[in-house]
């Protein structure tokens, strides 16, 4: 384990706090509608509105962003996204 | 449920999720189930696995897979092409890992008597793998948002016709699913 100073490490992270990640989701032609609500409802635990909210934004905007935090969260939340098939990305926060 | 109800997948009113199918149903199921695993399974490793690696589940060798079905079912995660990559090799091999369980756990449920009562498990299982079964052959279709026009241009001996078959009955039983899981939607 390292005994380095710190102090560098936290203004890093820092900086990342402060420009928060999103997790976008993006169109795409097979998942279906009633199945990306469902995936916001059970992974995201949004209710049957937002889900549905962030559906719609998806397929008629081609993209919803449906969770916004840290890098490492948002990673997580794009590979579960991945694991039920869905198309999705990290990105800063614009 | 009852063997003269349609076949599919269906809550009863104990909250029980059901799957009843016909036999060349459960055939084509699992003779697609055990196509896709065979597609998801990793090539024999080249050189020897890094046990440090294996143990953290890094796979340096990860890259974005060159047969576009499988490009979308292990999509990139960002936008620049070094982030994907780098991403790729910390989360490449658990994502397949995860999809070939789910994929096992669905072909066993076949092999039990019709009609089958699934576990949570189970119905999370087919439910995914309903959607990676149909994510693949809609690849292969090149299945677009306006819908199934080429499907029609199509002769009567091109292969493609029963895959769009087999894809919309897929629709069919994953539609069923999404229902019988999903309460507040109408049956």
């Amino acid at each position: 384990m390292s005994v380095a100073p710190v102090e560098d490490v936290e203004v890093a992270d820092r900086s990342e706090v402060e420009t928060p990640w999103v997790c976008i989701v993006w169109n795409d032609p097979v998942n279906l509608m009633s199945y990306v609500t469902y995936v916001f409802m059970t992974y995201f635990g949004y209710s049957r509105d937002k889900a549905e909210r962030l559906m719609l934004e998806v397929h008629q905007d081609g993209r919803s962003i449906v969770s916004s935090g840290s890098r490492d969260a948002m990673e997580r939340d794009v590979t579960a996204m991945h694991s039920y098939g869905l198309w999705a990305t990290v990105s800063r926060e614009q | 449920m009852g063997l003269l109800d349609p076949p599919g997948f269906r809550r009863n009113r104990h909250g029980q999720v059901w799957m009843h199918l016909q036999p060349q149903e459960r055939e084509l199921l699992g003779n697609l189930l055990e196509q896709l695993t065979g597609l998801l399974e990793p090539p024999e490793p080249r050189a020897p696995v890094d046990p440090l690696e294996e143990l953290v589940g890094i796979d340096p060798a990860a890259v974005r897979p060159a047969d576009p079905a499988l490009a979308r079912l292990f999509p990139d995660a960002y936008d620049d092409p070094e982030a994907a990559d780098e991403f790729r090799r910390f989360t490449q091999r658990d994502l397949r890992t995860m999809k070939l369980e789910r994929l096992a756990l669905a072909r066993a449920t076949l092999e039990r008597k019709d009609p089958t009562k699934l576990t949570d498990q189970e119905c999370a299982a087919w439910l995914a793998a309903l959607n990676d079964l149909r994510l693949t052959l809609g690849t292969r279709l090149a299945v677009s948002e306006d819908g199934h026009e080429p499907y029609l241009e199509l002769s009567d001996e091109d292969p493609r016709r029963g895959m769009y078959l087999i894809y919309d009955w897929l629709t069919y039983h994953q539609d069923r699913l999404i229902r019988a899981l999903d309460k507040s939607l109408p049956k």
